[in-house]
């Protein structure tokens, strides 16, 4: 699919309005009802995504800018995501033909295989950053469980995702059909 | 004439590459820029958290409204028509003294906090909790005072069972708090016992260990850690908790030690934040000290 610059614009817009309300969500109204040790990290979500459907030279852009967003709610940082995301978007210029997204639980797997992907990642770059890898395992486990639940809401993520970047609309990339 | 923008459209492989090579260049310049320890957030990133921090503030009020509206409208729906209007006006009232319990819980928490604390000559200014870090990773919370009401980087946070940990990020109304739980937090602490000395750092969940700690120090379980005041963060005397876990290997100088903070994190809601120490009674003391010796 081709975008003009006004579909990557608004697609940008909708996708970072949409991650703000997720973020919002998660550090804001989860741990007024008691949940505060649950965290679902929407920002991969996003990215893998756009990982996954967005092809054009602006999607290292694109993650940049979703990561960018999500450190305003998280002292995690814009730059250790943007690595991990550009990292798995280049190996997936090697795989995409292997990935399908045709039916919800293709989508449920492939989300699953590349968050751990993901998470490996940051353990790594967190683990360096702090000098240590004696919590590497702490770190990536901590991840696990959302990622889970992350796996299977993406489904319903990427229809929505779909609509905001136009995937589907022509032939040339296949949307998730449920 | 075909505009550049066209052309970026356009699938190319060579501006894929030439973006990935920037976009990973500029994300490793700030890996290695990036500080867990203590951040100064530039213009931009100030603009969007103070944006975004009061609809993380006001969510709470959403939740706490429709759940008064669930309980209080939605489900009187059935009741009879003769006492629904009586009823209502009963949970009206109901709701009022609610409020006001709540209101008086909440003066009397604010009360005791700006209480707490008169030794510390410091200047101190209550906030409370906005929100949560997203990550689960770190342990920070967000509140409602900033650079405008006096805080600083560094500036220590406490409540009134304890040392919560120091503001790490600010903005001109809102501020990040790393907190003790967070690995990347280390506090100078001794044992109030034995006064062994320590290092407090978080680890995972809801505790924290005590490192660098002796093992032919004779610590116990149950045993107060409080604040060594030997860093230029944390004041002296401040509670950090207690020790709820000793293990020791057959080797090594050191003891595994766990620490159960004195804050309860679930159920913050108010923290004091310590400014700079407060020079004029300091002052007016040492006035009176040198009229006492001139007479």
């Amino acid at each position: 699919m081709k975008y003009s610059p006004i579909d990557i614009l608004l697609g940008t817009l909708k996708t970072c309005l949409l991650l703000i309300f997720l973020e919002i969500f998660t550090t804001a109204f989860l741990p007024s009802i008691g949940i505060d040790n649950f965290k679902p990290a929407f920002s991969v979500l996003i990215v893998l995504f756009l990982a996954f459907k967005f092809e054009h030279p602006f999607l290292p852009f694109l993650i940049l800018i979703t990561q960018y967003v999500h450190a305003i709610f998280s002292i995690e940082g814009w730059a250790i995501g943007t690595l991990a995301g550009v990292l798995i978007s280049l190996s997936l210029r090697y795989l995409k033909d292997l990935l399908d997204f045709s039916t919800a639980i293709s989508t449920i797997i492939v989300v699953q295989i590349f968050q751990l992907v993901w998470f490996v990642v940051i353990s790594v770059m967190l683990s360096i950053k702090l000098g240590t890898f004696a919590s590497f395992f702490s770190i990536f486990w901590k991840y696990v469980p959302e990622s889970f639940v992350l796996s299977i809401l993406s489904p319903l993520f990427f229809i929505l995702l779909n609509k905001f970047w136009k995937v589907g609309s022509d032939n040339s990339a296949s949307g998730v059909s449920i | 004439m075909v505009l550049p923008l066209k052309n970026f459209a356009v699938d190319s492989s060579r501006w894929k590459l030439v973006s990935n090579i920037i976009v990973l260049i500029i994300a490793l310049w700030g890996v290695s820029k990036h500080q867990y320890s203590i951040n100064k957030v530039s213009v931009f990133e100030s603009f969007l958290i103070e944006a975004f921090a009061p609809i993380q503030r006001g969510t709470l009020s959403v939740k706490e409204k429709i759940s008064y509206m669930v309980d209080h409208y939605v489900l009187i729906v059935n009741t009879s028509k003769v006492n629904e209007e009586l009823k209502a006006e009963v949970e009206k009232l109901q709701g009022k003294i609610f409020t006001m319990s709540e209101v008086e819980k909440e003066n009397e928490r604010l009360k005791q906090l700006l209480d707490f604390g008169k030794e510390i000559p410091r200047k101190k200014v209550l906030a409370q909790i906005v929100s949560f870090d997203s990550s689960n990773e770190f342990k920070v919370l967000r509140i409602n005072k900033g650079e405008k009401h006096g805080l600083k980087l560094l500036s220590p946070v406490i409540t009134m069972t304890g040392l919560v940990g120091y503001v790490y990020r600010l903005t001109p109304n809102y501020a990040d708090i790393l907190t003790i739980l967070d690995q990347n937090n280390r506090v100078d602490a001794i044992v109030t016992r034995t006064r062994s000395h320590g290092i407090v750092e978080g680890s995972s969940g809801f505790r924290a260990q005590l490192k660098h700690m002796n093992r032919t120090e004779k610590i116990e379980i149950e045993d107060e850690v409080i604040t060594a005041g030997l860093g230029t963060i944390y004041p002296k005397g401040i509670k950090v908790g207690k020790i709820s876990k000793i293990d020791k290997e057959n080797y090594g100088i050191t003891q595994d030690v766990e620490i159960t903070p004195a804050v309860n994190f679930h159920k913050l809601e108010e923290v004091v934040v310590l400014l700079e120490e407060i020079e004029i009674s300091k002052d007016d003391s040492k006035k009176e000290s040198e009229k006492k010796v001139l007479k």
